[in-house]
């Protein structure tokens, strides 16, 4: 009690931060590093099927699908990430998610390597992501979370997605 | 009675009854005494000509003393049933004075709803934000129809049954808007009701000039609630229109006063005929269902779902699987259920769809209005009212054909004079139509009038620059299609009405954006008849589904003239501008749609795809394509908000096999060419 007391008075800021970071995340991988995220805003995954490719978008931006009668774009993160594109294998598959941009729900579909598990991660799993020096944006990463030696990196999908790069993108679309 | 309310200020008179009846409510009738009428009677008969008053004051006194030895309750009910019938006359006037002098908000007319009518007009719209907005669609509704009732009183002044139409509608705003107390309009409405029940008993006849009177209070009704609607939206509204003059030249026209009218009459040569409205306009409303108001809102969701449902059907059907299943029961429920899902999708499709006559009445005044202002005799007809149509297009449709309108009345239609010195009919005539068309609705407006002059629009076409001085003879359409562009007038005079030019420009727009054409014909001397083809509804297309590569491409079959496979022969490069093929003799640019689009194609040699003839702002060009797959009705989507300014792209649909295919947009790729 008496611990959980200073605590707050000396760090009130953090506390409620990573309280609201616990919770289950969908674990995914692009080539060897593994991802988490918010397993609330998962939709459903779905294997890979043809996507209707759209003129005139960056390169990460695969195209549309039509989700069940609802026509969603579709993001290969890999791409989005600037990591070296790879040919999608049987593994690969798309992470259909509800995202918030600009006061807007939207569903979203992200081309991913592959679904490795759900898990239930404590607040003490997890720990702020390091100060990567100068030049290294991370605002859409929520903190790296450690389960059996392995890392996984938290993503903040709404801010994967509602950054620059796709305010860009609209720019681009003007 | 309006003269009384002109005149005299009846609030001592009104003072004088209220506290009669607090001493009868407060104290019983044994305290009063038929002095006290005496003494209001003779209050009033002092202020002049208020004789109605004087005399039902001294009928009640006479009437209580002679009930002195009545019970009390019998003394109190005469009491009370004298004071109501008093306060109803000094009240009445007082009302109609009501917003000139808003302050003395204790008087109510007594025909209205009974709710006190406080000046508290900052009353919380948002706790009732949903009645009210219900409020504002309905009297738009009965606004609409008024106008139109008033076009065919002015024709026909002795219709009592569209004088009763017209009563009716401004009642039931009235009462409404005393209901939310909306003062403003509860007062107009209320003035507008004195003077059509005077009408309406014959003691006044309607002339054109009270026709006037009653469209402008239709306007201002609009304006009020519109403004009611802003306020809803949490915006400033724009100051109420509803004054102390307009209440004012309302009670003149009903006191037969007709002479003196408003800014907007006054401005008008009185030598002119009313405009005759088309009769067909009139038996409108014979027709009438029983209807229920759904939010569009959820009717676009169940058509979003009943596309689902059709894409759903479509994918079992086709399933291949079902080749090999010999069930006869299976395949009769099958067919079942692709009737049953296409009759949905039919009703579904009909439920948005509203007959267009309603954008005719609003035309049919327009005409009227604008001849009226021209000092032109214009005599409007329509037909084809009850042709459906899709609401949105329907709405859409206005401004097309407000602007149509005018470029008739003002550049069209000759004054009578001239028309006369011609050997024309003095009165000119617009027409306006509409039917089906093959799965297409056509909406025309012709007018009798000089018709389009080829080589003025020729000349000015010239002059800025549209066309080139010594380019190739165009065809009357193409000529008259310039008329589009925008900033393009032949108008030697700016009017009020027309002649900036900017008119027809939104014409064009607004039809393309229905994604449907507009044609003109013209006769010089005999008129001009613009005729707009406009698809039936905007959730569904035909299209003509195309391959490039391994994408799946849709052409809206109305910007589509022809296609087929080109011989080595009929290609051509052309220095400079690039690939050319020659179509029966006439040579048009071709547009690679994989380069256009950065896909990869499955053949890069033109003779080896197909070529699609589409037209771009009256230009064909060619589209060259891997292959055609076939035509097909499409169920329009959005490709969201992420997407919508692709250029080149209109939207996309789920094609049968469940994929989505990219629908076309051709003025895009047409004008994105040289990128």
């Amino acid at each position: 009690m008496q611990t959980t007391t200073s605590l707050l008075t000396t760090q009130p800021a953090i506390l409620p931060d990573m309280n609201k970071r616990a919770g289950k995340y969908l674990i995914f991988n692009l080539g060897v590093e593994e991802f988490g995220t918010e397993v609330l805003k998962v939709r459903e995954i779905m294997g890979l099927q043809d996507i209707t490719s759209i003129p005139q978008v960056p390169l990460y931006v695969k195209g549309v699908i039509n989700l069940r009668g609802k026509v969603i774009p579709v993001i290969d993160l890999r791409l989005k990430f600037g990591l070296e594109p790879q040919e999608y294998t049987p593994r690969t598959c798309i992470v259909v998610m509800r995202t918030r941009q600009a006061d807007e729900d939207l569903m979203i579909g992200l081309v991913v390597d592959g679904v490795v598990e759900v898990l239930n991660l404590m607040a003490s799993d997890i720990e702020d992501t390091p100060d990567f020096g100068p030049g290294v944006a991370t605002p859409y990463l929520t903190g790296m979370a450690k389960v059996k030696g392995r890392v996984k990196i938290l993503l903040d999908i709404d801010q994967v997605l509602s950054g620059n790069e796709l305010q860009g993108l609209s720019a681009l679309l003007q | 009675m309006s003269e009384l309310a002109a005149n005299i200020d009846l609030a001592p008179l009104a003072d004088q009854v209220d506290e009669i009846s607090t001493r009868l409510i407060l104290n019983g009738v044994a305290t009063l005494c038929p002095t006290d009428f005496e003494r209001l009677s003779q209050a009033a008969a002092a202020l002049g000509s208020c004789s109605p008053v004087a005399d039902a004051a001294h009928r009640i006194a006479e009437g209580i003393a002679a009930a002195l030895s009545l019970p009390i309750a019998e003394q109190t009910r005469i009491a009370s049933s004298g004071l109501m019938e008093l306060r109803r006359l000094v009240d009445e006037p007082a009302a109609n004075k009501q917003s000139t002098a808003p302050e003395s908000s204790r008087a109510q007319p007594e025909t209205s709803s009974g709710i006190p009518a406080s000046s508290s007009q900052s009353n919380s719209l948002a706790e009732d934000e949903g009645l009210i907005r219900e409020f504002i669609a309905e009297s738009s509704e009965h606004l609409a129809a008024i106008d139109n009732q008033l076009l065919v009183l002015e024709k026909d002044n002795s219709a009592a049954e569209t004088l009763n139409t017209i009563f009716r509608g401004f009642h039931t705003i009235k009462g409404l808007a005393g209901f939310f107390e909306f003062t403003e309009i509860q007062s107009l409405a209320h003035e507008v009701e004195t003077l059509l029940d005077l009408a309406r008993t014959a003691q006044l006849t309607v002339t054109p000039a009270v026709v006037d009177v009653l469209l402008e209070s239709t306007d201002v009704v609009r304006h009020e609630l519109a403004a009611i609607a802003q306020r809803l939206a949490g915006e400033t509204p724009s100051p109420t229109q509803v004054d102390a003059a307009l209440l004012e030249r309302i009670r003149q026209a009903a006191s037969g006063e007709a002479s003196c009218l408003g800014p907007a009459s006054t401005a008008i040569p009185p030598a002119e005929e009313p405009t005759a409205i088309g009769p067909a306009l009139q038996e409108r409303r014979a027709g009438d269902a029983i209807s229920i108001r759904i939010d569009t809102l959820k009717l676009d969701q169940l058509m979003d779902m009943v596309g689902e449902l059709v894409i759903a059907q479509t994918l079992i059907s086709h399933n291949p699987a079902l080749g090999s299943v010999s069930d006869a029961r299976l395949q009769r429920n099958l067919t079942q259920f692709a009737r049953i899902t296409s009759d949905v999708q039919r009703i579904t499709t009909s439920m948005r769809m509203v007959p267009i006559g309603i954008q005719f009445n609003k035309t049919a005044r327009l005409v009227r209005d604008l001849a009226r202002r021209a000092g032109k005799q214009v005599a409007f007809e329509a037909t084809g009212e009850t042709t459906e149509l899709d609401k949105t297009i329907a709405e859409e449709l206005s401004d097309p054909l407000l602007h149509m309108v005018r470029n008739s009345i003002d550049h069209g239609i000759e004054s009578a004079e001239e028309r006369i010195a011609l050997g024309k009919d003095p009165t000119a005539h617009i027409r306006i139509s509409a039917c089906h068309q093959s799965g297409q609705i056509v909406v025309s407006l012709s007018d009798d009038g000089r018709g389009l002059d080829r080589e003025k629009i020729l000349a000015k076409a010239r002059q800025n620059g549209l066309i080139e001085q010594n380019g190739p003879p165009l065809s009357d359409n193409e000529i008259f299609q310039l008329i589009f562009e925008a900033g393009f007038s032949t108008a030697n005079t700016i009017t009020d009405i027309s002649g900036r030019g900017v008119g027809m420009d939104v014409v064009r727009r607004h039809v393309q954006k229905l994604r449907g054409r507009i044609d003109i014909q013209s006769t010089a001397g005999q008129g001009t008849t613009f005729s707009i083809k406009l698809p039936l509804t905007l959730a569904l297309i035909d299209g003509l589904v195309v391959v490039v590569g391994q994408q799946r491409y849709i052409v809206p079959i109305f910007a589509l003239r022809e296609m087929f496979r080109p011989t080595p022969e009929m290609l051509s490069t052309v220095q400079g501008t690039g690939e050319m093929a020659m179509v029966r003799g006439a040579l048009m640019p071709i547009v690679r749609l994989h380069r256009r689009f950065g896909v990869e194609p499955r053949t890069t040699n033109l003779t080896e795809g197909t070529l699609i003839v589409a037209e771009s702002s009256g230009r064909p060009f060619c589209l060259f394509v891997d292959d055609l797959i076939g035509k097909q009705e499409i169920v329009i989507k959005s490709l969201g908000p992420r997407f919508k300014n692709v250029a080149g792209v209109a939207g996309c649909a789920i094609l049968g096999d469940g994929r989505v295919g990219l629908i076309l947009e051709i003025d895009g790729i047409f004008k994105g060419r040289a990128s």
